[in-house]
């Protein structure tokens, strides 16, 4: 399916949720505690760039504006949106998202908005960062108890963890099964399991993820590369490629992609859109809202809630918002060696200072152990589309050069 | 007449105690690479808690002035170019990319090229870019970077927001002392501080007289004699250049000396200024236009209260997390409006800076409030503080033009 | 697999290439016309005045196609970048070139060709027209002369103004500042081709520089381009004698290797 295919279908997902009487909450950054908002019976919903939305930024926000601020801006202004009974807005990720929740404010006063403050710091020795964080997600709960008269209930809670849980299990399964054999289920497909469930994260959204896991541990198994498949998985896990198999005569080129809050499925369907590029040549994407999103640690539901929200957030793969450039870079040239791919290709949202400031560094590790590198910048319109189809089919060329 | 008029004659008057500066600089420069060559060079943000650094006899240098001084000598563009070629994008901090790309080619820099730091001290209370910024210049050097984290502020701060940041100061100290093996002693900073809070107190004093009419000082003024406070407020010299500029000031004030010899108009500056053109603010000084007031240099002015390092930390913890653009648009607007009002200014430019994100995004927004509570006017003038390639000036012309079309 | 003969075809926004060579790499035909509102039709003109040219029927013949219309070509083909074709068809005319400089109306290429011909690595200019033909055409329209006499009109230049962007909308506001300011056409012109190479310079430098040196595409015909580029390269500068078909010939080598 594609992109726009893929939007209709969660659109008309939220709405039949908002008919049966659930209310939504919307929120634009990755890391967002769910379980949290599914503990006070809410529904969070990501809510995703659009291909296409009328200009409308124009008169609140300069043309230097990360195009995905640019994109959610202009969604609201033309009524895009979903019907959201509030939304969350992060700060202290990104210079520009954190204006924008100011400008919203200011602009949407009718919006209920609220604000979930992240810590910057990483890799240190004390707890400050996660107590930090826990009391930040307390106060949050605090609030959404107060404004929407829906206390934190433990039982649903747990039911959030669980299903949660469902969808990680499964997803993870789907990136480790790629990573062996991209050709075993498309990336693009993969991709629409999760952004169904990050924008409508209901059961049958987490059990379409499970079937599908279900059927590739069925092929995995046949194939008798089941094992390789669970090595890979431990080691995005554990961030640890010590001890990965993968199977001899893999398909080439493999290529990762890395990148911050680029849509994965625009990025399927537009390497799909490509004339004689086979979609598997994509192995792992690395973006915020496909192996991040996917790679977060699940929550004990034995521990204390906000203590362990914020445990799981702080440990999910790093952004380029936060402390620990080195370990990210460690971590790249780790995986760019050990699950034996060929090119990366570095998307960066036009404009985003996160991604254009890491660029760079990717490029610098990738080629210190001998790893091609392409960037490319990309909006959520894809204003650049054939450019960007030159750079890709391009690349893959180069990597095929024998 | 005849074409050169003596300097008197000027529309603005030369500020004395502007000598002092490059003395200071001078010094200020030798010190930096002696402290390079003896492995103890730190390069920290502006607004980053620089007492505790000093009282612990660290080099410190400040690499957005050195990025203003590669403005103001016109060579923007090619040493971000330098950045560029490593593959950091035109859209980003011009100052990050003149630090990266004076880094990278040194040699090139006739004046703005940093000695190589040992370590970096970061804190984002004035902005996310500058741990990025902090973290490209640590891959090229190898020094360590230290972040000192310090979210922002919604309404006020909060008693988790101020043990978090407390801890973070604890880890710095503890960095520093790990790293150069030596204690920080309680009278040291105590003094540090206090020196800090007097240099602060006659900046801070300085500042305010330019609620006088005219104006003692103007924009660029302003944008020039802050280098100190910012940079090595805690230092004995730092006091005493405050001291010589409060006195010029005051005997301004006395003679009734205006820095724009004939004023007329007074505006509010928002924004950091264009480095590489600070002559704007000259041209429209021979208008009549002073600038008494910007939130640039108004940007550092909370003093330490203290008396012993338990209390000076929390006095820090407090001060660094409470600048106002670490508290939003609101915070931002009721200052503008407070300086507008204070300084009975007839209008204001605010500058949108390209490449500084968290300081232009939203001045749309603030413009319509600030003229909303006020009633007075202001335009938006678009470009940026090093990069010059992107400084539109016909079209600033007339957008300053029109504005000023309305006020006289 | 090798085969008698090969069809490479170059679909580009402004005109549509094709070449039929034969097993030792000669050109037996070639066509070029304008690409015009249909991508389809001129691919039929070009590929219908090459059969006629070389008395050849077309069809069996294997057929790679090229440019931003590649998927437009009805013909069973494959389709390879012109990067790819840009760095076959130059290394075919001469096998020492390390470094490609293709600069056409939208588009600034900077490709580093590899010994056995394929691209190594490349770079392209983004959305915005700086370093492109378009750059210069916005500046000749606002110093009132042509575009081909944009480069002369600069190669008369004493003393080239600075013009120091090389974005096309900021530039423009500098050359009505530097015409205000009474410099002359020629120094105007010519501060605006070296700041316009120097945007080619700087992509040429995200690549790695390599030598020998070679430039294709439409603007590679201007010789105050030529000038500066040499001068900001440091390096001579290699010109083959059918630019325009450089991507197209490559497109046919690459369909008689039957490499993809």
């Amino acid at each position: 399916m594609s992109n726009e295919g893929v939007i209709e279908q969660s659109t008309a997902g939220l709405m039949q949720l908002v008919a049966a009487g659930e209310e939504l909450i919307g929120y634009i950054y990755p890391h967002t505690p769910l379980e949290l908002f599914m503990a006070h019976g809410l529904i969070p919903s990501l809510i995703r760039t659009l291909p296409q939305v009328p200009s409308g930024f124009e008169a609140s926000l300069q043309t230097f504006a990360c195009s995905y601020i640019r994109n959610l801006y202009s969604q609201r202004t033309s009524n895009q949106m979903p019907p959201l009974t509030g939304i969350l807005f992060p700060s202290n990720t990104c210079d520009s998202l954190q204006n924008l929740g100011d400008i919203w404010r200011v602009r949407f006063p009718e919006d209920r908005v609220f604000r979930l403050t992240y810590p910057v710091t990483r890799n240190i020795i004390d707890d400050s960062t996660q107590r930090y964080l826990a009391e930040e997600l307390r106060l949050l709960s605090e609030s959404l108890t107060t404004i929407f008269e829906r206390p934190f209930l433990k039982e649903s809670y747990n039911r959030g963890i669980s299903l949660v849980r469902e969808f990680r299990e499964g997803a993870k399964f789907l990136y480790s099964a790629r990573v062996v054999n991209p050709k075993i289920i498309s990336y693009s497909d993969v991709a629409q399991l999760v952004r169904v469930f990050l924008t409508t994260p209901t059961a049958a959204a987490a059990s379409a993820i499970t079937e599908a896991a279900n059927s590739v541990k069925k092929m995995v198994t046949d194939l008798g590369i089941f094992e390789n498949v669970e090595s890979v998985m431990t080691a995005l896990v554990n961030r640890d490629f010590e001890n990965v198999q993968l199977p001899e005569n893999l398909d080439a080129p493999r290529v990762v992609v890395a990148g911050g809050m680029i849509e994965p499925q625009a990025l399927g369907t537009l390497i799909k859109d490509i004339p004689d590029i086979p979609e598997s040549v994509i192995t792992l994407d690395l973006l915020s809202f496909g192996f991040k999103s996917v790679f977060t640690p699940p929550l004990d539901e034995s521990e204390d809630p906000f203590m362990e929200m914020a445990k799981s957030l702080l440990a999910a793969p790093g952004e380029p918002t936060q402390e620990g450039l080195k370990h990210r870079m460690i971590f790249l040239k780790d995986l760019l060696t050990n699950l034996s791919i060929h090119g990366l290709l570095i998307c960066e949202q036009s404009f985003c200072d996160p991604d254009q400031f890491e660029a760079p560094s990717i490029e610098r590790a990738a080629s210190e152990v001998g790893i091609k590198t392409t960037r490319i910048p990309i909006d959520p319109e894809l204003s650049d589309k054939a450019r960007i189809e030159v750079r890709i089919q391009s690349f893959l060329e180069t990597l095929t050069e024998r | 007449m005849n074409g050169d008029r003596p300097s008197e004659e000027k529309p603005y008057r030369r500020l004395e105690t502007q000598t002092l500066l490059q003395q200071i600089a001078f010094t200020g420069g030798l010190e930096a690479l002696e402290a390079s060559e003896n492995g103890n060079l730190a390069w920290v943000t502006s607004g980053f808690p620089v007492e505790i650094p000093i009282a612990m006899n660290v080099g410190v240098v400040y690499p957005e002035q050195a990025g203003a001084i590669i403005g103001a000598q016109k060579i923007g563009p090619e040493v971000c170019s330098y950045a560029e070629d490593l593959g950091y994008s035109q859209e980003l901090c011009s100052y990050a990319r003149a630090s990266i790309g004076s880094t990278e080619k040194p040699d090139e820099v006739p004046m703005g090229a940093l000695p190589t730091p040992q370590i970096l001290l970061a804190c984002n209370n004035i902005c996310g870019t500058v741990l990025r910024w902090y973290d490209a210049i640590a891959e090229m050097t190898g020094a360590t970077v230290f972040l000192l984290d310090t979210p922002p502020i919604e309404a006020e701060q909060l008693p988790h927001h101020q043990e978090y940041v407390r801890k973070g100061v604890q880890r710095l100290i503890q960095f520093l002392e790990d790293k150069f093996s030596k204690p920080l002693q309680d009278e040291r900073l105590a003094e540090v501080a206090d020196l800090s809070s007097k240099a602060i107190g006659l900046w801070t004093r300085s500042l305010e007289a330019c609620q006088k009419k005219p104006s003692p000082l103007n924009c660029a003024d302003r944008f020039l004699t802050m280098a100190p406070v910012v940079s090595s407020r805690g230092t004995e010299q730092c006091v005493d250049f405050y001291e010589t500029l409060l006195a010029e000031v005051d005997d301004r004030v006395s003679e009734g000396l205006g820095a724009v010899r004939d004023e007329k108009i007074r505006l509010l500056w928002d924004n950091i200024p264009m480095w590489y053109t600070l002559r704007f603010f000259n041209l429209l000084a021979s208008r009549g236009v002073v600038f008494p007031a910007d939130t640039y240099t108004h940007a550092w002015s909370g003093s330490i209260e203290g008396v012993d390092t338990s209390s000076i930390i929390d006095g820090i913890v407090e001060i660094y997390s409470n600048v106002y653009l670490n508290k939003g648009l609101d915070a931002k607007v009721d200052k503008m409006c407070q300086l507008i009002k204070d300084y009975d200014l007839d209008g204001f430019i605010m500058f949108s800076v390209r490449s500084c994100k968290r300081y232009s995004l939203g001045q749309m927004v603030s413009k319509e409030l600030v003229t909303e509570r006020t009633g007075v006017p202001g335009v938006i003038i678009e470009g940026d503080m090093v990069d010059s390639r992107v400084y539109n000036e016909a079209q600033i012309e007339t957008r300053v033009d029109a504005l000023l079309e309305m006020l006289m | 697999m090798g085969t008698d003969l090969g069809i490479g075809i170059d679909v580009g926004s402004t005109t549509t290439k094709a070449v039929l060579i034969d097993s030792s790499g000669a050109i037996l035909a070639k066509s070029l016309m304008q690409t015009g509102a249909s991508a389809v039709q001129a691919v039929d003109k070009v590929l219908g005045e090459i059969s006629s040219m070389s008395g050849i029927n077309l069809e069996n013949i294997p057929a790679v196609s090229t440019g931003y219309g590649r998927a437009r070509v009805e013909l069973p083909h494959r389709t390879v970048t012109e990067i790819t074709c840009h760095s076959v068809g130059v290394h075919r005319l001469n096998p020492d070139i390390r470094l490609l400089i293709d600069v056409g109306g939208q588009d600034a290429k900077v490709i580093r060709i590899g010994p056995s011909g394929r691209p190594d690595d490349f770079e392209l200019n983004d959305k915005c027209s700086a370093g492109t033909g378009r750059f210069l055409e916005v500046m000749a329209r606002v110093l009132e002369v042509s575009i081909d006499e944009l480069g002369l009109l600069a190669l008369k230049s004493t003393s080239p103004s600075s013009i120091s962007s090389t974005c096309t909308v900021f530039a423009e506001s500098e050359v009505i500042g530097r015409i205000g300011a009474g410099d002359s056409p020629a120094d105007i012109a010519a501060g605006l081709h070296a700041s316009m190479t120097s945007k080619i310079v700087a992509l040429s430098k995200r690549v790695s520089f390599a030598e020998p040196v070679c430039v294709t595409g439409g603007v590679a015909l201007n010789p105050a381009f030529r000038h500066y580029l040499s001068k900001q390269l440091g390096t001579e500068l290699w010109i083959p004698d059918i630019p325009q078909l450089t991507g197209a010939l490559g497109a046919a080598v690459i369909a008689l290797q039957g490499l993809g």
